[in-house]
């Protein structure tokens, strides 16, 4: 833990409790001055440490942005994922860096935040709309021993983190459409994007990417989404610290990828299955120029849509545009 | 900071053609300005000591610098230019300690490519080229703080 991370979490574990200079020098391992120091950035930061004369500092507010060494602080040792977790002022797309990442043989677990992205990405080539210190912006880089038919079950346990931390941190319930969209009230909030590079039989990483529009507000949407996307903050009525959700998301997340390369991707599975508007409805799916129309009748073991066409047969599909009919 | 600081700054905004430059520490503010062509016809204002009870603003105007040598009908094409630092903060070559770096010496560059990052309140920012060309030298360690308009990279244009 980096001395920034260690004297936030210490103030924190604190509470309304002054901590002594001399205290923190001990912890940290460094001379008073040092830790003056440390507070004096933090407090340049936005973090409001007051000190008081023979007592100490006690943290009374934290800013709303993401600082990669307090977001470790507060996940905790011992996750696979967000081992290493790195912020971005701005960069074309999170998944670009992780893919850069990915390539140059670094291990799994980094997560990539970035506060504004200048070409984030949907599926299909689509763009995502990431105006800076607005949303969660970050991707993740895996290495799971998975083939890569087996991917699917990425999104899915993706999908179920942050449905969870949603709900944990907001109170709000998340609906989920298959593949890889998030909605509150039948719109998109976040969207997932898992970029695979494998061989025949053998994934060699995963990028997966996680965008949700935390605290937008109808400004910071194009005209075009307006009555299609959604925000937490313009669901709740008011903003949602992005930190926390983060850390929810991570912590999470890390359960159901352990979940996903271990035993019980089942039960994931089914708990997808329960937040999912898609299945036991009429939809239309396209699949470049084709169109199938039927019914969504469940996910098979790895995550693809069974669709039970209107000729009748069971279509198994791993891909495409879901258009729910009713 | 004292005067010798000072000069260093003005030293540094020579060589790089930088043309403003501001400095606030606490109880301490410094604003270090050049005119156009570095000509000045007034004297440079009164230099606030380490104290700095009084945040006035000081402008600097150097003497013009001297005639550029120049041949008749020789247009002056630079063979290299340098990528500096927006900012100032701590240097990063790769985006983690176990990726590669962003370019090496040879790195063809477009305008648009990240060469390096610069951390600064805990934040990454990624620096661009800014220049089509290819990587000559690098001019800073990896992990070393940098001042802002440090050079970084050599780029010879193409």
């Amino acid at each position: 833990m980096t001395r920034d991370a260690l004297i936030l979490a210490t103030l924190r574990e604190a509470g309304l409790n002054p901590v002594s200079g001399e205290e923190l020098a001990r912890r940290l391992g460094v001379s008073r001055a040092a830790v003056w120091a440390h507070i004096r950035e933090l407090r340049a930061l936005g973090y409001d440490i007051q000190a008081s004369p023979h007592l100490g500092y006690r943290l009374l507010g934290t800013p709303d942005l993401l600082h990669g060494d307090d977001l470790l602080a507060r996940l905790g040792a011992g996750h696979r994922l967000g081992r290493d977790i790195r912020v971005f002022r701005q960069t074309t797309s999170t998944s670009d860096v992780v893919e850069k990442l990915a390539r140059d043989g670094v291990a799994e677990g980094v997560v990539v935040f970035a506060e504004a992205q200048t070409a984030g990405r949907g599926r299909l080539g689509r763009t995502w709309v990431s105006p800076a210190g607005k949303g969660l912006w970050f991707s993740v880089l895996l290495r799971p021993a998975l083939r890569p038919p087996e991917a699917t079950r990425l999104t899915i346990a993706a999908a179920v983190a942050v449905a969870r931390a949603v709900r944990t941190q907001t109170g709000l319930v998340p609906e989920v459409k298959w593949p890889n969209d998030l909605l509150l009230r039948g719109r998109k909030f976040g969207g997932i994007l898992t970029e695979l590079s494998g061989e025949q039989d053998r994934i060699r990483h995963v990028v997966l990417g996680i965008g949700l529009d935390v605290n937008l507000t109808v400004a910071d949407l194009p005209g075009v989404l307006r009555r299609l996307a959604t925000s937490l903050r313009l669901e709740l009525g008011r903003p949602v610290p992005r930190a926390e959700l983060a850390v929810a998301v991570l912590r999470e997340l890390d359960a159901a990828y352990a979940r996903v390369i271990g035993t019980g991707f089942e039960t994931l599975a089914d708990e997808w299955e329960s937040l999912c508007t898609t299945i036991g409805r009429p939809i239309e799916v396209a699949l470049g120029p084709r169109r199938i129309r039927g019914r969504a009748e469940a996910l098979d073991g790895d995550g693809a849509l069974l669709v039970r066409t209107e000729h009748g047969h069971l279509e198994r599909l791993t891909g495409g545009d879901v258009t729910v009919l009713a | 900071m004292d005067l010798k600081d000072i000069k260093a700054i003005i030293d540094l905004m020579r060589k790089n053609s930088i043309s403003e430059f501001e400095l606030e520490k606490e109880g301490f503010k410094i604003r270090l300005k050049r005119g156009p062509n570095g000509i000045s016809p007034t004297p440079s204002e009164e230099v606030p000591g380490l104290t700095g009870a009084a945040p006035a603003p000081v402008v600097f105007h150097p003497a013009p610098p001297a005639a550029p040598p120049s041949a008749p009908g020789a247009t002056l094409v630079p063979l290299e230019t340098e990528i500096k630092s927006p900012m100032i903060g701590t240097f990063y070559r790769a985006p983690s300690p176990d990726a590669a770096p962003y370019v090496e010496v040879g790195t063809a560059v477009e305008p648009d490519t990240v060469v390096c990052l610069i951390e600064a309140m805990k934040v990454m920012n990624e620096i661009k080229a800014e220049a089509k060309g290819v990587i000559t030298q690098v001019l800073v360690e990896n992990g070393k703080p940098v001042e802002f308009g440090q050079p970084l990279f050599k780029i010879r244009p193409v």
